[in-house]
């Protein structure tokens, strides 16, 4: 069974984390020099969320349908989503097994990856807060 | 995903996990390119194309190779085996870029090819392999940006459609580019080379023949010959690391023991430079597990902010990252005590101290190839760090090395390499 009951769970705790990451006065900045607009589309439940990192700019993190065009897309299961969050996804090997599929100039979302790792404690918090302990693989 | 794949997904590794021995929890590994080393083999290539399905083929080369008379020798190899020359494009650069590749499809189209053959090094091959998907799916190069996205049916996720077939007779011993599924081009206008990669750009066959290596120039064997070098040790280190590219890697490296200087230094060795074929075409294996590191991550960026040649800036930036990486624990540094023994250097002792002595020996290596050994001979300055330290922070090979590297570790070693 999947994590996630419906598209709106899944945008209350994972699209929840985007949204406070955009607002973070440190990390924020450092999302941004990405320089891109990613989507996300994930699918059990359907839902997509869209980020736009770019220097200089307002964050935006659009949950569900958006007027932003894209220039990565990034796809793959909303669980493998909750778990790559919990930091419990290998990316390499979720590329490899098309758990995650990646297309446009995926570097420049790869320079992130180290920066994501003081996040997975939030994620964790942000579900406990919630009363959803039962979301928190051990 | 149902349980079964929860679990898989856990067991896969944790995030930044590094898991340097043992069972791994999931590997793949690939290697469907049909391979022909020998001698005297290029006047047979139109009798080993046509069991892929060729029959109207487009040559792809450059100028350079072109008037040492190999590609005469290639197309009356196409021809005694029954197949027709449909076209030639012998324009690829050094450094290819997204219109050439663009150009060679067109001509694909064109002169009516069903099948294409590359002829020539890293850049002409990578060309033909974009070349190609364009030729088959259309749209242009940057959309077919990044990895496992080329179309495939049952809604994309069934087999993966089927590009022309394509064969490849590389003239440098370096990239491994004719069995690797990966291909880097250079986008000019956006000063960024970018990589396409997917199972169907595997060209179908390889065929390695020392001639081909014949006219190469010293220099241009020696580059390449450490691009090959840190394929192999990088591939053997990385987190990615599993028996099947063990295996490749250090077979690749006991051929490099024993073929690369010596086929620097007798550039008429045939037996040498036909090794160093084998060694390139064995050392590049690993990637097909995403087994790499961040000699590359460091060497991608000085390639396309400081033009530097792929070859060069690995001979340069290797050693300094054995060092990095070595000291990183004694798992890793396992991992370099085996190379070491390939080597016949210094196996025991502390992680540092292993590092140490392989570096040092690939830093003696490349000195005695005549390489520039320093960043600063090849064009990179201090200024440049900041934007090195950028590109490789974003570099797909960053995330595989065996220990992670922060923007503050790349800016230490590029400036150790300068």
């Amino acid at each position: 069974m999947a994590y996630f009951k419906d598209e709106q769970e899944l945008y209350q705790y994972i699209g929840r984390l985007f949204q406070d990451l955009a607002a973070d006065e440190e990390l924020a900045p450092k999302f941004k020099k990405a320089n891109t607009i990613v989507q996300y589309r994930y699918r059990n439940p359907d839902a997509q969320i869209t980020t736009k990192l770019i220097e200089g700019e307002e964050g935006q993190v659009d949950l569900g349908p958006t007027e932003l065009v894209h220039e990565v897309l990034m796809t793959m299961e909303a669980d493998t989503a909750h778990n790559f969050w919990l930091g419990k996804v290998n990316i390499t090997v979720a590329l490899a097994r098309g758990q995650m599929k990646a297309k446009g100039p995926v570097a420049k979302i790869l320079k992130l990856v180290p920066l994501v790792k003081p996040v997975f404690p939030r994620y964790k918090k942000l579900l406990s807060d919630a009363g959803r302990e039962d979301l928190i693989i051990p | 995903m149902d349980e079964y794949d929860d679990d898989a997904t856990a067991r896969a590794g944790e995030f930044g996990s590094r898991q340097m021995a043992g069972f791994k929890p999931f590997y793949q590994f690939i290697a469907p390119t049909r391979v022909i080393a020998g001698y005297d083999l290029i006047g047979g290539i139109g009798f080993e194309f046509a069991k892929e399905g060729a029959k109207r083929v487009l040559i792809v080369t450059d100028q350079v190779l072109r008037e040492t008379g190999l590609v005469d020798r290639v197309i009356a190899g196409v021809e005694d085996g029954g197949l027709e020359v449909a076209g030639i494009v012998d324009g690829v650069p050094q450094d290819s870029d997204a219109g050439v590749v663009m150009r060679t499809a067109e001509a694909g189209h064109e002169h009516g090819a069903d099948s294409i053959l590359a002829v020539g090094g890293g850049s002409v091959m990578d060309t033909a392999k974009v070349a190609n998907v364009i030729f088959v799916h259309g749209g242009d190069p940057r959309g077919w940006e990044g990895y496992f996205g080329l179309p495939r049916d049952d809604d994309g996720q069934g087999r993966p459609q089927e590009l022309a077939p394509l064969a490849c007779i590389p003239t440098t011993a370096g990239t491994g580019s004719e069995v690797s599924f990966v291909a880097v081009v250079k986008d000019r206008d956006a000063h960024v080379k970018f990589q396409i990669g997917d199972i169907p750009m595997y060209p179908r066959l390889a065929l390695l023949d020392p001639e081909s290596t014949r006219t190469l120039p010293v220099k241009l064997a020696a580059s390449t010959g450490m691009d090959a070098m840190t394929h192999a040790i990088e591939g053997y280190v990385s987190s990615e690391w599993n028996p099947h590219s063990d295996a490749y890697a250090m077979a690749a490296l006991r051929l490099l023991r024993d073929n690369l200087h010596r086929a620097f230094e007798h550039p008429a060795d045939d037996e040498a430079r036909g090794n160093m074929l084998i060694a390139a075409n064995l050392a590049i294996q690993p990637t097909s597990s995403s087994a790499i590191g961040i000699a590359h991550s460091m060497s991608h960026a000085c390639g396309a902010h400081c033009d530097v040649p792929h070859g060069v800036a690995n001979a340069i930036n290797l050693p300094w990252v054995i060092e990095f990486n070595a000291a990183g624990g004694d798992e890793i540094a396992a991992r370099y005590r085996d190379v070491n023994d390939v080597f016949g250097l210094e196996t025991g002792g502390s992680a540092e101290a292993v590092g140490h002595a392989l570096g040092e020996h690939v830093r003696q290596l490349v000195a005695s190839l005549g390489l520039p050994t320093r960043l600063s001979q090849v064009g990179v300055t201090e200024a440049s760090i900041d934007l090195l330290v950028d590109g490789a922070m974003g570099d797909a090979c960053t995330l595989v090395n065996p220990r992670d590297t922060s923007e503050e570790e790349f800016a230490e070693l590029y400036r150790l390499a300068l």
